[in-house]
């Protein structure tokens, strides 16, 4: 199957969605005195086209989950602007916002947790047609329509989650998704808890589903290969800021970030022997709630030099749309 | 598959598991987990054991320690031996003087295998009073050497943290600290790097290989990581329903896999390094789901969900045989294997 790439957004129509400055922080206390709040998200910036699917990367801990959920505002934002459809949603009250529920849906990583274990697999994917009006008979038929499109046989309609298989589930919870048309999906890792030889099924589901719907994904992972094979563009994130954004081929085949460079030296490959330029990251991930001065890579970074400790780099266009956030990219 | 006796063989393997049949009692029926898997593991060897969930990959490595409650677990028959100690028919305090001295294991999840209510230090030092009759003071110094020598920065002051304080990557080299304190000869690491990032995961791979080569441990290395696999292990076993489907040299499985599980598994795999001009691949998908382990097998296991399947492979249990006899250590359990090894199966 070939898809087109997008490498530069159309400028004529406006974006599905755009996301400016967004952040979330959370308070923290400590007996009677405030302590610094922990940044999850710290300041987001990105764009997405219709049928275009950007992908989300980084480690645990750098708000790749928590800046997926603040979008639909599963998570209130603490500040910043989501524009979608050319509408800012961040501002609008409950009622106004909820008609954008079902423009905007999402799937999670572990597709037991996300259903309902006493409802029947109809039921759950007939729930979010009920919240929106669907009769029961037009509801019925559209449920069906939809176990076939995820591949579910129709006998499955009447059984429990607990009889599904992991991969089985991961597809209910796409058919619950898909259940309102919307034109979003945020994908939370929708393959990590799947083995091998199921993922792969769940993934080429998900890219089918955008040739024919022309879908928009937001998709989380950690697993640097899936986010290769299925984004368009990819997004790194560390501490809560992109670092890096581009086009998969110019982010997988051209790093610019020195923790881009670190992430992808790290995954363990077949067939080549790269051992030797391995980039081993010293330490783990400072603490959100206290992230270092200047750039927050400094700490682990191997080029870090002493103005990186002063001044904070911005995400800076370095020509085709691939934008870096480095001092010496 | 024979054994030769650990006397007579040149490279006399150090832990030798051989036709194990493990099967697990329930209300509904009888569960064959592992259904006659034989392997060597060699002194300084990372064996690699990988198979996706349900394969049997980690009942097998806990079985070597007797970590399997029973009933449940039925040990029907087969046997493992270390050093050439019969360990399935050894009894419970023979066991308790070889687990964490001689045979250690690391588990997926750091966290609920250290306990919380005690320090690192203590458990550390709990293992080297008990094993190797340290005092408390000598055993807290050696503790101090080991999370030295796991790299974990500060090791002195470390001793006193509770597991945690510790985040996920150092809990994974407490864990190793404590696994390897006794020096043992045999390390069984049972996904070891799931839980982890892939930075830390490539820290913890880069530390497993480094003791393995300055203290010599041999290491059972159980994952579904192909990936892992492929960087760090000198073979690799590959299981699929309790079966092991097929056997060779990293370089060997990786270059020339000739069961259609292994080449499945390969093909569903996403790459990372596809140029940026080459058109979409579209992932190759294994149809179908595990099988039941409740039935005995008739066939072949992989014949419903295979490409490469004939008729015969429903009817008969292939054996598990070289691919070719130029390759005598490769060994699948396919009809076909041969083709597939001659790059003669599609």
């Amino acid at each position: 199957m070939n898809r087109p790439a997008i490498t530069a957004l159309p400028t004529t129509t406006p974006p599905l969605l755009d996301v400016r400055n967004l952040v979330k922080h959370y308070p923290t206390r400590t007996f009677w005195r405030d302590s610094p709040p922990v940044k999850a998200v710290d300041g987001v910036s990105f764009s997405l086209a219709e049928g275009e699917t950007l992908g989300l990367v980084g480690e645990s801990g750098c708000g790749k989950s928590t800046a997926a959920k603040t979008l639909l505002r599963l998570i209130e934002p603490t500040s910043g602007e989501i524009f979608f459809a050319g509408t800012d949603i961040a501002k609008l009250s409950p009622h106004s916002f909820r008609p954008y529920r079902r423009e905007m849906q999402i799937v999670f990583q572990d597709p037991y947790a996300s259903l309902n274990p006493r409802m029947r697999a109809r039921d759950i994917v007939a729930e979010p047609l009920r919240n929106f009006g669907w009769d029961n008979r037009h509801g019925g038929e559209r449920v069906a329509d939809l176990f076939h499109r995820v591949g579910l046989n129709p006998d499955a309609l009447r059984k429990y989650p607990h009889e599904f298989s992991g991969g089985q589930r991961q597809r209910l919870g796409i058919a619950r998704a898909l259940a309102l048309n919307p034109k979003l999906i945020v994908c939370d890792e929708p393959v990590s808890a799947l083995d091998v030889s199921i993922q792969a099924q769940v993934i080429n589901l998900l890219e089918d589903l955008q040739a024919d719907l022309g879908l928009s994904y937001i998709f989380v992972a950690h697993d640097l290969a899936v986010v290769r094979h299925i984004s368009h563009r990819v997004a790194v994130m560390y501490l809560g800021r992109i670092v890096e954004i581009g086009t998969a081929g110019a982010i997988y085949g051209d790093p610019k970030h020195p923790y881009t460079r670190a992430l992808l030296s790290a995954v363990p490959k077949i067939g080549t022997n790269r051992r030797s330029e391995r980039i081993l990251l010293k330490g783990d991930l400072p603490s959100p709630a206290n992230p270092p001065s200047g750039c927050t890579f400094r700490t682990r970074c191997q080029q870090a030099r002493p103005e990186c400790a002063e001044r904070s780099p911005q995400l800076t266009d370095n020509g085709a749309q691939h934008l870096v956030s480095c001092h010496f990219a | 598959m024979t054994t030769p006796h650990p006397d007579q063989s040149p490279v006399a393997p150090i832990l030798a598991v051989e036709d194990l049949c493990i099967a697990f009692v329930s209300r509904d029926g009888i569960v064959r987990a592992v259904d006659g898997v034989s392997w060597q593991l060699r002194p300084a060897e990372m064996l690699g054991i990988v198979g996706e969930s349900g394969c049997g990959k980690s009942v097998t490595a806990m079985s070597v320690l007797k970590l399997l409650p029973g009933p449940p677990a039925m040990y029907s028959s087969g046997s493992i031996r270390f050093r050439g100690e019969e360990l399935l028919t050894a009894s419970e305090a023979r066991m308790r003087q070889l687990r964490g001295n001689a045979i250690s294991m690391i588990f997926q999840d750091p966290m609920t295998s250290l306990n919380p209510v005690l320090t690192i230090g203590e458990q550390i030092a709990e293992v080297l009073i008990l094993h190797q009759n340290l005092s408390k003071r000598a055993a807290w110094n050696r503790a101090g050497e080991m999370l030295d020598l796991v790299g974990i920065p500060d090791p002195r002051q470390r001793l006193r943290d509770y597991p945690h304080q510790f985040s996920g990557g150092m809990r994974q080299r407490a864990m190793i600290s404590l696994a390897l304190a006794c020096n043992p000869a045999v390390l069984i690491a049972d996904e070891p790097t799931t839980a982890l990032d892939v930075t830390i995961q490539a820290q913890i791979m880069e530390l497993l290989a480094r003791l393995r080569r300055e203290m010599g441990t041999a290491i059972v290395l159980i994952t579904h990581d192909l990936g892992v696999v492929a960087e760090c292990c000198d073979r690799v076993v590959v299981m699929y329903a309790g079966n092991k489907v097929e056997e060779a040299d990293v370089s060997a499985l990786f270059s020339r896999p000739c069961h259609p599980y292994t080449r499945g598994l390969l093909a569903a795999m996403p790459g990372l390094d596809v140029a940026a001009d080459a058109g979409h691949r579209r992932l190759a998908e294994i149809p179908g789901m595990l099988p039941s382990l409740k039935q005995a097998a008739v066939g072949c296991r992989f014949a419903p969900r295979c490409a490469a399947a004939q008729e015969r492979c429903h009817g008969t249990i292939p054996e598990l045989a070289p691919v070719a006899r130029e390759a005598p250590d490769h060994l699948a359990a396919c009809f076909r294997a041969g083709e597939a090894y001659r790059g003669e199966l599609a």
